[in-house]
């Protein structure tokens, strides 16, 4: 086993909010060493690189890792009442790769909701504290959108204007209007002008299949390239089996299995741990010891609880005309938060917010609906290209039972164990689904749809895996403190979607980056303690 | 496969349950490549072309799945994934037997509307999945075709037809849109800017 020199920063992952943190601490100075499983994406091997992109983003690309089964990729099974059917991927970008680029601010509340509202946990900062790094990751990444919306707090300007909206867009704002509601251009990962070296969206849509050209906003294209010509030492395939301590119990750094499956050690003034809502705390259970029986910096027992993945859902609208859903941002157009906050006439607490897409690509329509047979062509020309839809996202609330376990029964091609996950939308969460596709329904019928479809709430979208192993003020109550740093382990911090205590109700990307930003600034702010020069 | 959920009926893919839809992820068959059977003797060839073209028929300008070569590409699909190949041969070997039992003739010399009749029929009693998967990946095949594409684009107006390079440009956002959101009140709770509480 070789032990490369000492790094000041070793950061496990180099996914969404790796990639922002080993940005960040370069660009600073720090020498920093990343460990990834996974491997740089081919441009050329995305989808949408080829004319058959729908079929490739079923098997090569498809976002479930028990369907793609890439090299750097674990086992995940799925259990509970509303079993999450797992959407992520391990690659430098992370998750970001396969994402539509939806890309949110929190409210100010989402940070007090058990002071607000009394359930859930309060976040141990507030939007004042994250709202600084908000902005710095908006330029970094490109954001587009547009400032001034009433549902949120006054903001700078943002760096790109928003993405056209299309006949979609336009049905949806009629249909707002005549609501009376609230609502505001999507802000979305999306270059939509050249911007830092990466060309503007010209909008062949669907963005989740990959963007060829690099105009959606993913890791690998926004803080990769920056802090790689700063000098950070990106190791790819990469597989990190244990977090290594001394006897004291600070953290040294990890110990993982090099692309020929040999052991390495990466030592490091500093670890920090960013590997996804299921892949941090399968690497903190998988590090147990003598004072840390339970798996690492679990004292509080609170590793891999509180599994949280947004109460999702779709709904499609039927439109007597072509509504060209084709062409531009998928993920884009208009949204509304009008429903956003806790409003007491409700039956439930907390809200949700809907984004506006174009409809259907072809496969998938069909295999939604076009039944085999001489009916086939009818039921499919009906709706291709005469649908929009409404993507919903809710806030799901945390809850212990909710959870992410190491599955032994399962292992990957290194012999380490996949995971468990173990899901089951709380009553609070039902409510508010149903409110939200029953609003979906209003907003889709005031636009002129003639039949609206929905996708009801179960199985779940596993697009977004939060909270478990969440950040907190209390060492009985939450694994990271408000910096992100592991109550139990001294110069252990964790920081990425595993930190967060509630999941608010908005794509979770931009917030993962934020905090992440924020942690790598503290990190240096501090560096004196870590005894890291600069 | 994240959107493909047919309503009321979508399963998780879980890594523990036996799934065509699982172990086809590292089967890349690129779809309208020329290629010619590799798995399949002539005699199932024939029959699984007849089925395919029986999932989706000729339309227009579209032609039916088998003239699109999606028995080729399910083939190609089990050529790299050899746990299949039982399931696909029990099925076609089953729609030809029924095919007889009730027709009194092989599959492929049914009309297409006998064609259709043991296809529900052999789809009701399917106890191995084999209809489902040949079902899918002939969607596949047919959905990722380029002439099929094309047509569809001709008749319908929807352009699927990647990699989609030069989309066409979409007028910008009109800003004006928004006169009356802008002057809405704020529509969020203003949280008091203090320390942080205890969690």
């Amino acid at each position: 086993m070789s032990r490369a020199p000492a790094a000041d920063v070793l950061v496990i992952g180099a996914g969404a909010a790796g990639a922002a943190i080993c940005k960040r601490l370069s660009d600073k100075g720090a020498r920093v060493t990343c460990l990834e499983q996974g491997d740089w994406v081919d441009r050329a091997r995305m989808p949408k690189a080829h004319v058959d992109w729908e079929v490739r983003g079923r098997r090569f690309w498809a976002a479930n890792p028990n369907v793609r089964r890439w090299s750097a990729d674990y086992p995940v099974s799925s259990e509970g009442q509303d079993p999450v059917d797992v959407y992520m991927y391990n690659a430098v970008g992370g998750s970001q790769i396969g994402f539509a680029g939806n890309y949110w601010r929190m409210a100010p509340s989402d940070f007090r909701v058990h002071s607000l509202d009394g359930v859930g946990a309060d976040w141990p900062m507030t939007y004042e504290e994250l709202a600084p790094y908000y902005t710095i990751n908006e330029a970094e990444v490109g954001v587009a959108g547009l400032a001034g919306d009433p549902c949120g707090p006054q903001r700078e300007p943002l760096p790109n204007p928003p993405a056209p909206i299309g006949r979609p867009g336009e049905l949806l704002v009629d249909a707002y209007e005549k609501l009376g509601w609230y609502w505001w251009p999507t802000e979305q990962a999306i270059t939509t002008n050249a911007y830092r070296g990466r060309p503007a969206c010209d909008h062949r849509g669907w963005c989740t299949f990959g963007c060829p050209q690099g105009s959606l906003s993913t890791a690998d294209l926004t803080y990769w390239p920056g802090a790689v010509k700063n000098g950070v030492d990106l190791r790819t395939h990469a597989r990190v089996r244990e977090i290594v301590l001394s006897p004291e119990g600070r953290a040294l750094g990890a110990r993982y299995y090099d692309a020929e499956g040999v052991i390495q050690e990466a030592r490091a003034a500093v670890t920090v741990i960013a590997c996804g809502g299921l892949g941090t705390p399968r690497l903190l259970l998988l590090s147990p010891s003598a004072a840390h029986p339970n798996g690492l910096a679990n004292s509080s027992g609170l590793v891999g609880k509180n599994l949280m993945v947004h109460v999702q859902s779709f709904a499609s609208g039927l439109f007597d005309e072509p509504v060209d859903g084709w062409r531009g941002t998928w993920g884009g157009t208009v949204s509304t938060r009008q429903f956003y906050e806790t409003d007491p006439a409700r039956d439930y607490v907390r809200g949700f917010i809907m984004s506006g897409c174009p409809g259907w690509s072809a496969l998938n329509l069909a295999l939604q609906l076009a039944p085999w047979g001489s009916g086939h062509h009818k039921a499919f020309d009906e709706r291709i290209n005469h649908e929009i839809s409404l993507y919903m996202c809710g806030e799901d609330l945390p809850e212990e039972t909710n959870r992410v376990e190491l599955d032994w029964s399962q292992l990957d091609d290194f012999g380490m164990p996949g995971v468990r996950t173990h899901h089951e939308l709380n009553d609070n969460s039902r409510r508010l689904g149903r409110d939200m596709i029953a609003h979906a329904h209003r907003v889709l019928e005031a636009a002129g749809a003639k039949s609206v479809r929905d996708f009801g709430l179960a199985p779940i979208w596993g697009w977004h895996l939060l909270g478990t192993a969440r950040m907190g003020t209390d060492a009985d109550t939450s694994v990271t403190d408000a910096f992100n740093q592991a109550h139990d382990v001294p110069a252990l911090f964790i920081a990425d979607s595993s930190s967060m205590p509630t999941s608010a109700g908005v794509n979770p990307s931009h917030t993962i980056q934020a905090l992440a930003l924020r942690c790598a600034d503290h990190i240096w702010d501090r560096r004196r303690d870590w005894s890291i020069a600069g | 496969m994240a959107y493909d959920r047919k309503q009321g009926q979508h399963q998780v893919a879980q890594s523990s349950r036996p799934d065509y839809r699982l172990v086809v992820g590292r089967a890349e068959v690129p779809v309208g490549a020329p290629r010619t059977f590799v798995v399949l003797d002539p005699e199932r060839a024939a029959i699984l072309r007849a089925w395919t073209a029986t999932l989706i028929p000729a339309v227009g300008k579209r032609p039916d799945a088998g003239s699109a070569g999606a028995a080729e590409y399910i083939d190609a699909t089990v050529h790299l994934v050899p746990s299949i190949r039982p399931a696909l041969l029990h099925g076609i070997d089953e729609v030809d037997r029924l095919a007889r039992e009730i027709k009194g003739r092989g599959f492929v010399e049914c009309s297409a509307d006998e064609c259709e009749q043991v296809l529900r029929q052999f789809q009701s009693a399917d106890d191995t999945d084999a209809f489902n998967m040949v079902s899918d990946f002939t969607y596949e095949a047919y959905y990722g075709h380029p002439q099929v594409l094309a047509a569809i684009e001709a008749e319908t107006g929807w352009r699927g037809l990647g990699p989609m390079g030069g989309g066409k440009p979409i007028e910008p956002f009109d800003a004006s849109l928004l006169e009356r959101v802008r002057k809405l009140p704020p529509r969020y709770r203003a949280v008091e800017a203090g320390k942080s509480v205890k969690a």
